[in-house]
């Protein structure tokens, strides 16, 4: 009962308000603050400004870069907590968790269950079209859909993919997890080394325009997100490794 | 190279954990000591922008070059540039402190706790600089996992603590969100400065209404206020040793300087409903000083007692800015300067005697000043300046707030600072009575380094926050006058 009243209590105050107050503009209004206020610039000026046909990659690396740069290094921050907090605070013995189909049947233990001709073939095939496709999506992001956090995303479901379905054969080499999370460190590194470059060129921080190189200004801003994507690539694909492994090693999947 | 000083004063920490992990495989402690370097370097820098500051009014720092509503924008005037020195500080003596925790021999963890403490400090200092609305969320983003992640090191009891208060900040975080998203729908930008301008000019009291809720929950539970306190004594408690000086000292502090930031310059005492919003924080408050200090009066732990202190003197903070006046917002920010040195120093020595003998209870370090001189020296000293005795900052700030109180003809507010100003000296002597009166327990070292007191690394802070708490108070007039160079615009008046 008690909790009852309490998500009652809850859910009102965070509906009633909305039903009572009229405080959002109606969705798709073209008059409404938000889709004039500022909006217009960034329509604007992306082409001419931050060279690139890409909107949404204009402001997120390149007007509002700063919050990407903090964004990187929450997922690097992620990482490191859960590999310090993994490694560092439970003294457990590794548990094993089992599949249920591997119970029912009695298998003995350590022998892996979904082992398959398929399994073996695919995951070696399947691997260097992702690894292509995440490149692809990293270069080309600046033009289209895509970017560093996918791209990351991409790198790190291959390493995922690898010590995940064969654990025994590995078509990588093994990334420990102080390794990985360093990568990740460098990646998020390499993003505000675009912003130290500019503070050395004389200009604001991830002012792009001011690159100690001379190239034309167009070709500076494409440069900077370039390094920025890079380095966002490295800081996911670092995360996402770090914490299979922080996870991995407290746990054995099927084996 | 001045321009770029507010930039620099966030981005050193902020590279220093980037790279920890890297200069960590080269050896265990170089990636320590780069932080060290780093904040040190951050201090200097948040000292010559005062100075500044102070010399030629606010300064605003616009990234790449966009300027703002387009671009993010920090903006520091003398109260932040204030606060910017109180975190670096802070941070430093905690990051020296930690020296001789955490002697564990591998040089992941310890990269990855120094990383961690590090980006606590970044995400404090950038929360304090930043003039945009979502750069401040991305800011308390850091802080409160940090937070997470220092709390979940202290054991298997940190680890819930640390869980209970994820939980809550995650909800904290989302009402920001709300709140944020209520005035962009309105307003269209993320400026603080333009946001303020353009709601100042137009109808949206509605929406400010809802969004100052939504805003005044989410702080209150980053900041610990009276309601939304049930996270923080147990996360005080179990967290990590070596860092709870910086969690208790500043991390409460931080979030209510964002409030008044929303509450005074964003908002502005043209608000309809500007009063109202000043009595819900004054009851709060009220509630806060009273409940924190009674809770803390039955507490066995130093560290629970302690907990329940920052209870009741973030009710302080909040009560200066429920005051509403300039005299009464320099009062709360000066309490917010001496509670800090009080609090963190309070912890060191906590830390210093858990490091010696391992014991956190009341009832076990019975006339351990013996053993430990400096350390309960600092204890007292501290002890004296929260229940408010003259030469330290804890009589000044209150001094401050009761001035103002009295002039508003708030009664019930002097009442109450005064109520819980004796209610302080309650538990406080009792504190002091343990360390000096009560019978010697026989404690035997669990370390067998330092034959008198703990090692230097422990002593140094120790000894810091005995001279700032002092320090404060004597310069009490120089530092309101600073703060009153800001706060003069934005209070009641």
């Amino acid at each position: 009962m008690r909790k009852a009243i309490g998500i009652i209590l809850i859910c009102a105050a965070l509906i009633l308000p909305f039903v009572f107050f009229d405080v959002l503009p109606a969705i798709g209004d073209p008059a409404s603050a938000p889709n004039s206020h500022v909006s217009d610039y960034y329509i604007e000026h992306t082409e001419s400004i931050a060279n690139s046909p890409n909107m949404v990659t204009a402001v997120i690396v390149d007007f509002r870069a700063f919050d990407t740069l903090l964004e990187t290094t929450v997922m690097f921050l992620a990482g490191v907590c859960v590999m310090i907090i993994l490694a560092g605070v439970f003294k457990t013995d590794k548990r094993i968790i089992e599949p249920r189909s591997k119970k029912m049947k009695k298998h003995k233990k350590g022998e892996p269950v979904f082992r398959g001709i398929n399994k073996d073939v695919t995951i070696t095939v399947l691997q260097p079209i992702i690894l292509v496709y995440a490149i692809y999506v990293l270069f080309h992001g600046e033009v289209s859909l895509g970017g560093g956090f996918q791209a990351g995303a991409l790198i790190g479901t291959v390493l995922l993919l690898d010590a995940m379905a064969i654990p025994d054969k590995r078509n990588f080499p093994d990334i420990t997890k102080g390794t990985s999370a360093m990568v990740a460190g460098i990646g998020t590194f390499i993003y505000a080394l675009a912003g130290i470059l500019t503070l050395v060129g004389g200009g604001f921080f991830l002012e792009y325009e001011k690159f100690p190189w001379s190239v034309a200004a167009a070709e500076q801003h494409s440069i900077g997100i370039l390094m920025v994507e890079i380095g966002v690539t490295l800081g996911v694909a670092g995360t996402i490794v770090t914490i299979m492994n922080a996870i991995l090693e407290k746990v054995k999947f099927d084996k | 190279m001045t321009k770029n000083l507010p930039i620099l004063i966030v981005l050193l920490p902020l590279i220093a954990a980037q790279l920890c992990l890297l200069l960590s495989k080269i050896h265990r402690h170089v990636g320590r000591w780069i932080v060290i370097t780093a904040v040190s370097a951050s201090l200097v820098m948040s000292v010559i922008q005062l100075l500044e500051v102070i010399d030629k009014g606010p300064v605003h720092y616009y990234f790449g070059n966009y300027k703002a509503p387009i671009g993010i924008e920090f903006s520091i005037d003398t109260v932040n540039a204030m606060i910017l020195i109180l975190i670096c500080i802070l941070g430093l003596l905690t990051c020296l402190f930690s020296n001789e925790f955490n002697q564990v021999s591998d040089e992941t963890i310890i990269g990855g706790m120094n990383t961690v403490m590090c980006l606590l400090i970044t995400g404090l200092l950038g929360m304090t600089s930043t003039g945009d609305v979502f750069n401040l969320y991305v800011f308390l983003e850091i802080t409160s996992l940090s937070a997470y992640c220092l709390i979940a090191m202290g054991g298997n009891k940190g680890v819930v603590a640390a869980y209970r208060y994820m939980l809550v900040g995650t909800i904290a975080a989302t009402l920001y969100l709300l709140g944020v998203a209520v005035l962009y729908a309105n307003t269209g930008t993320l400026n603080m400065a333009d946001m303020s301008e353009i709601l100042n000019d137009g109808e949206y009291d509605d929406a400010m209404l809802l969004a100052m809720v939504l805003f005044v929950a989410s702080f209150g539970i980053k900041m610990a206020l009276f309601p939304f306190h049930g996270w923080q004594p147990a996360a005080y408690t179990h967290a990590d040793t070596s860092a709870r000086p910086l969690i208790a000292g500043a991390m409460g502090k931080i979030p209510a300087y964002a409030m008044f930031r929303y509450l005074f310059c964003v908002y502005g005492t043209d608000f309809k409903y500007f009063d109202y919003f000043l009595k819900v924080l004054g009851v709060l408050s009220v509630c806060a000083m009273l409940y924190g200090s009674i809770r803390a009066i039955g507490q066995k732990d130093m560290r629970k007692l302690l907990a329940y202190s920052s209870v009741a003197q973030i009710g302080y903070i909040s009560l200066g800015f429920a005051i509403g006046t300039p005299v009464a917002l320099a009062g709360a920010f000066l309490h917010m300067f001496g509670h800090a040195f009080m609090k963190a120093g309070l912890f060191f020595c906590v830390g210093a005697i858990v490091y010696r003998y391992g014991k956190f209870s009341l009832d076990d370090v019975g006339r351990i000043y013996k053993k430990m001189p400096l350390t309960c020296g600092l204890l007292v000293i501290a002890a004296l300046s929260m229940v408010g005795i003259p030469p330290a900052v804890g009589f000044f700030s209150k001094w401050y707030l009761g001035l103002a109180a009295a002039k508003q003809a708030d009664w019930i507010y002097l009442a109450v600072l005064v109520v819980s100003s004796l209610l302080n000296a309650v538990y406080f002597f009792r504190l002091i009575e343990q360390f000096f009166i009560n019978e010697d327990r026989n404690l035997s070292q669990i370390k067998e380094r330092g034959r008198i007191e703990a090692s230097a690394w422990i002593l140094i802070p120790v000894v810091v926050c005995f001279v700032a708490i002092l320090a404060l108070g004597l310069c009490n007039v120089k530092i309101v006058n600073i703060l009153l160079m800001t706060l003069g615009e934005v209070g009641l008046c």
